[in-house]
C-alpha cells in the first residue's frame, strides 16, 4: 500500500504533495497531540521541537539524512532531559528549557561554522511543506500508521497511567512502560513533521488540534478521533490558504489552528455542545 | 604574545567591549529575574514570553526599522506578559494553553516576515541576534531598560518569595499576588526584549532560565541563589565572548556572539551538574542524593 502512495505521490504536483502530506501530518499530529495533552507534556514537546535543529544541521554537514540526524538527536535529547529532571530543585521544566536553549546554540554555531550548508536554517525553523518530497510523505504516514497502531493495542493502558498513575501501579502494570510509550510517540512525529511545518510551529499543530477537541467531547476515545480530524483539517486550510495570500504555510497552518481552537471554546461557551464540568475536571487533574 | 594579553587583550578591542558591558548588565538583571522564574517555576511561561515578544519586533521593525525594534518588542512584551499571567491562573489545560499561545504569537511574526523582502537575513538576525555590532545607544537602552526592569523585580521580590513557597498564606497575609505577577511577568518581558537585542530571541530564553537553574543546583539557600546566578552570566558572557573573539581571530570560524554565550553557559551548567552528581550536599540528601553520594564514596575508595 506504501508503494502505491509512492508511485501515485512521485507523479503528481508539488502542491498536491503539500495537501497529502498536510493531511497526514495533521492527523498524526492530532492523534499524538491528543497524548501530550492528556499527560501535560506541552513544554517537553516544545524542548523536543526546537532542539531537533542541530541534529539536523550535523546530520547536513555529515552528509546523511537530515531524519535520520533529528531522530538520533532526539533520543540524546530525551535522555539528556531525563538526567536533569531528576535532580532535586531542578525538574522537569528546568530540563526543557536547558535543552531547548542548548539545541539552538548549537544550531547557530554550527551554521556558522559551515556557511556553505547546503539547507537554509529558515526552512528548518518554519517549515517548508510545499518542498517535502515522497520520501517525507512516506515517513508521516508510517509513523501515523505505528502512532495509531499502538494506541489502538495500548490506549487503554496509556490513558489508565495517565489518568491514575497510582492506580496503574497498584494494579501491577509498569508505569514507564506507558511514559516510554508516550515519549517514543512524541519524539516520532516532531521528527516526521519536522521537514513540513518546521521546528518551532510543530507544537502548534501538535497541542492545538488536540485542545479544540477536548473542548468539544467530554470522553477520551472521542478526542482520540476528533483531534486527528481537526488536525488535517487545519492542515489542509492552512495550505490553501498560503497559496492563496502568498504567505508562510507554516505560519498559515499555525493560525488556523488557533481559530479552530477559538471556534471550539467558542462553540463551547454558547452551549451548543453539552459539556459537563466534573468530566472535564476529572479529566484535568 | 603574553598569557595576560592574550587572555583579556580582546576585551580592550570596542567591538568586544560593548557587548561585554551589554552582557554584564544584562548578567545582573538577568540574573536576578533567572532565580525569580526558577523559584516560581515560570520557565514555560518566559518561553511564552520569548516567543511572544517576536512578532512585536518584527512589526516594529517593518515600521521604523531599527529604532522601532525595542518599542514594538515592548509593547508586545507586555501584552503577552499580561496574557500569559491571566493563562496561568486558569489550572485547565494551563501548559496546553501557553504553547498555543506562544506559537500563534510566533506564526504572526513569521507570516509579517515573509511579506517582506530579504526575508531569511532579517529572520536569522532576530533569531539570533546581532551581539558583536551593538551600538553605544544599545549599550544606554540596555541598561535603562534593565534598571527600570531591576526596580520593578526589587518591589515585588518579597511578594513572589512568600508566593512561591504558598501562595494562599501569601494572599492571607494581605500580599497582592496578582499585581505582583503581573509586575514580574512585565519586568521579566522587558528584560528578554533588550535581550533579545543581543543575543537573538530564542537564545534570550537560555539567559532566563540557566543561571538561576544553576544556582539552584549550586546551593539551597536563598541569600546565596542571586549572586551565584549572576556570577554565573558574567563568567558565561565573558568566556563566550573571547571564545566567539578567538574562534574569529584564530581559527577562522565566524562564531555568532549571543550563540557563543548562550553554549557557554549550558556547558557551565552541565559541568556543575556533573559534579553535583559526583559530590552531593551531605545535609538534608533526599534517597535520590544518598544513592548518588554511596556511589561517589565508592569511586573513590
Amino acid at each position: 500500500m506504501t508503494a502505491l502512495t509512492l508511485s501515485t505521490v512521485v507523479s503528481i504536483g508539488f502542491f498536491e504533495r503539500a495537501l497529502i502530506e498536510a493531511v497526514l501530518a495533521g492527523a498524526l499530529a492530532g492523534l499524538v497531540g491528543t497524548l501530550v495533552v492528556l499527560r501535560k507534556r506541552a513544554f517537553f514537546t516544545t524542548a523536543l521541537t526546537h532542539a531537533t535543529f542541530p541534529g539536523a544541521m550535523v546530520a547536513a554537514v555529515m552528509g546523511f539524512s537530515v531524519v535520520v540526524g533529528s531522530a538520533v538527536f532526539s533520543v540524546l535529547l530525551v535522555a539528556l532531559m531525563t538526567a536533569i529532571a531528576r535532580f532535586r530543585g531542578q525538574g522537569g521544566q528546568v530540563a526543557a528549557g536547558v535543552v531547548l536553549t542548548f539545541g539552538f546554540a548549537l544550531g547557530a554555531i554550527l551554521q556558522a561554522a559551515n556557511p556553505s550548508l547546503p539547507i537554509s536554517v529558515e526552512s528548518f525553523l518554519v517549515g517548508s511543506i510545499l518542498t517535502v518530497d515522497a520520501a517525507d510523505i512516506a515517513l508521516t504516514a508510517v509513523v501515523l500508521a505505528i502512532a495509531a497502531l499502538v494506541l489502538a493495542v495500548r490506549g487503554r493502558h496509556i490513558i489508565f497511567a495517565t489518568v491514575d498513575d497510582l492506580g496503574y501501579r497498584a494494579a501491577g502494570y509498569r508505569a514507564w512502560v506507558a511514559e516510554a510509550l508516550t515519549v517514543a510517540l512524541i519524539a516520532a512525529t516532531v521528527v516526521a513533521i519536522m521537514p513540513a511545518i518546521g521546528a518551532i510551529l510543530a507544537i502548534a499543530l501538535i497541542v492545538g488540534p488536540a485542545a479544540a477537541a477536548r473542548l468539544l467531547v467530554t470522553s477520551t476515545t472521542a478526542v482520540f478521533a476528533l483531534a486527528p480530524v481537526i488536525g488535517a483539517l487545519a492542515g489542509v486550510i492552512g495550505v490553501v490558504l498560503s497559496r492563496e495570500l502568498a504567505v508562510s504555510a507554516g505560519g498559515a497552518i499555525t493560525l488556523v489552528v488557533a481559530a479552530l481552537v477559538v471556534v471550539a471554546a467558542g462553540a463551547q461557551r454558547l452551549g451548543v455542545v453539552r459539556w459537563r464540568r466534573d468530566e472535564a475536571t476529572n479529566l484535568a487533574t | 604574545m603574553d598569557l595576560v594579553d592574550w587572555l583579556f587583550g580582546p576585551f580592550s578591542l570596542p567591538f568586544i567591549a560593548r557587548p561585554m558591558i551589554v552582557m554584564a548588565v544584562l548578567a545582573i538583571a538577568v540574573g536576578i529575574a533567572s532565580v525569580l522564574v526558577t523559584l516560581r517555576s515560570l520557565q514555560f511561561v518566559g518561553d511564552g514570553l520569548v516567543h511572544a515578544v517576536f512578532p512585536g519586533i518584527v512589526v516594529g521593525f517593518a515600521i521604523a526599522g531599527r529604532d522601532g525594534l525595542l518599542v514594538g518588542g515592548m509593547v508586545a512584551a507586555a501584552l503577552g506578559a499580561i496574557v500569559l499571567t491571566l493563562i496561568g491562573r486558569r489550572a485547565l489545560g494551563n501548559d496546553s494553553a501557553i504553547a498555543l499561545v506562544l506559537t500563534v504569537m510566533f506564526a504572526v511574526g513569521i507570516i509579517i516576515v515573509s511579506r517582506q523582502s530579504n526575508y531569511v537575513g532579517q529572520l536569522e538576525e532576530l533569531l539570533f541576534g546581532r551581539l558583536l555590532t551593538v551600538t553605544e545607544s544599545d549599550v544606554t537602552v540596555t541598561a535603562a531598560v534593565s534598571l527600570l526592569a531591576l526596580l520593578a523585580m526589587l518591589a515585588v521580590a518579597r511578594t513572589q518569595l512568600f508566593r512561591a513557597h504558598d501562595e494562599r498564606a501569601a494572599l492571607a497575609a494581605g500580599h497582592r499576588v496578582l499585581a505582583s505577577d503581573l509586575v514580574l511577568a512585565v519586568a521579566v518581558a522587558l528584560l528578554i526584549v533588550v535581550a533579545t537585542a543581543a543575543v537573538g530571541n530564542l537564545l534570550a530564553l537560555g539567559l532566563l532560565i540557566v543561571p538561576g537553574a544553576l544556582a539552584r543546583l549550586v546551593t539551597d539557600r536563598l541569600v546565596l541563589l542571586v549572586p551565584i546566578a549572576i556570577g554565573a552570566g558574567l563568567l558565561a558572557s565573558g568566556a563566550g565572548l573571547w571564545l566567539a573573539y578567538r574562534a574569529s581571530v584564530d581559527w577562522a570560524v565566524p562564531l555568532p556572539g549571543g550563540a557563543s554565550v548562550i553554549a557557554t553557559l549550558v556547558v557551565l551548567y552541565l559541568v556543575t551538574l556533573g559534579l553535583r552528581q559526583l559530590r552531593p550536599q551531605k545535609e538534608r540528601a533526599s534517597a535520590f542524593d544518598r544513592r548518588a553520594f554511596d556511589r561517589s564514596a565508592l569511586v573513590r575508595a
